[in-house]
């Protein structure tokens, strides 16, 4: 990967392999299998749990409203921003180009994926990144890592294109 | 409108019904082992408009006290602001000021 910076143009722009964008890609599935699962299934998951947290912590009354009211429109953006995040996702790897909206969606989008990567794998402040990948989880946690790293990228490419234009 | 008919006493509000209305709301984004640093300062200054220093202590103040109240005012605009932060990932919910 080459991690994003910003363009002159002020697009957004980094460089995948072809591997990290099949990988990508296929995490960009399964979240998408979650949101449009039925609730009847995954329900109790809590990776669903934490990407659509409880509005109010003490009144379970005013967190049944809140939940009544943002949580479709919350499932819908991340649905749209996921959507936009795959046609720009160039799926043999390559340039990735992206302007302030696709930007926007990549930055929510890769955060959903390291939430849903991180509540799986238990992560705390305490993880780190594997020293060998030896087995499925130190995998699933050299991806969460690579996350890290583009969304890291991401952020700070932002913000000093953010300070270029005042 | 009052007319003839509307009662001419109206029930005072004790001072402990009066603070509890008067409280506002506030908006809490919690401490969690997953959102960068970098990144909640600048959902912070995207969503609220901070500039960064102020983004940058409250982000500092929900990594090393757990929690930051980072707006305030009337329940639906906290319920408002919660549900934005939840569009980016971050874990926040609203409750009234303690």
């Amino acid at each position: 990967m080459k991690p994003f910076r910003a363009a002159r143009s002020g697009e957004l722009v980094a460089r995948l392999e072809r591997a990290e964008a099949g990988i990508l890609g296929l995490l960009l599935d399964q979240l998408e299998q979650l949101l449009t699962a039925d609730l009847d299934d995954v329900g109790d998951d809590p990776v669903l749990g934490r990407l659509f947290p409880d509005g109010h912590r003490s009144d379970p009354e005013l967190a049944a409203d809140y939940r009544e009211l943002t949580e479709s429109s919350l499932r819908s953006a991340k649905g749209d921003d996921l959507a936009m995040v795959r046609a720009s996702l160039p799926a043999e790897g390559g340039e990735v180009r992206l302007d302030a909206d696709q930007a926007g969606a990549w930055l929510r989008t890769s955060n959903d994926l390291r939430l849903a990567l991180g509540t799986r794998l238990d992560i705390s402040e305490e993880t780190e990144p594997p020293e060998e990948v030896a087995g499925e989880e130190d995998q699933q946690l050299a991806v969460y890592y690579w996350l890290t790293a583009v969304q890291g990228s991401l952020v700070d490419a932002l913000v000093a294109s953010r300070s270029g234009r005042r | 409108m009052a007319g003839p008919l509307a009662p001419t006493w109206t029930p005072e509000t004790t001072s402990d019904e009066r603070s509890e209305l008067d409280r506002p709301w506030v908006t809490i984004v919690w401490n969690d082992p997953v959102n960068l640093m970098t990144y909640v300062t600048f959902v912070l200054q995207e969503l609220f408009g901070y500039d960064e220093a102020t983004a940058t202590a409250l982000m500092l103040q929900v990594h090393h006290d757990g929690k930051a109240v980072v707006s305030s005012g009337p329940r639906e605009r906290m319920e408002h602001d919660t549900s934005r932060l939840h569009a980016y990932g971050l874990w926040a919910s609203y409750q009234r000021d303690t």
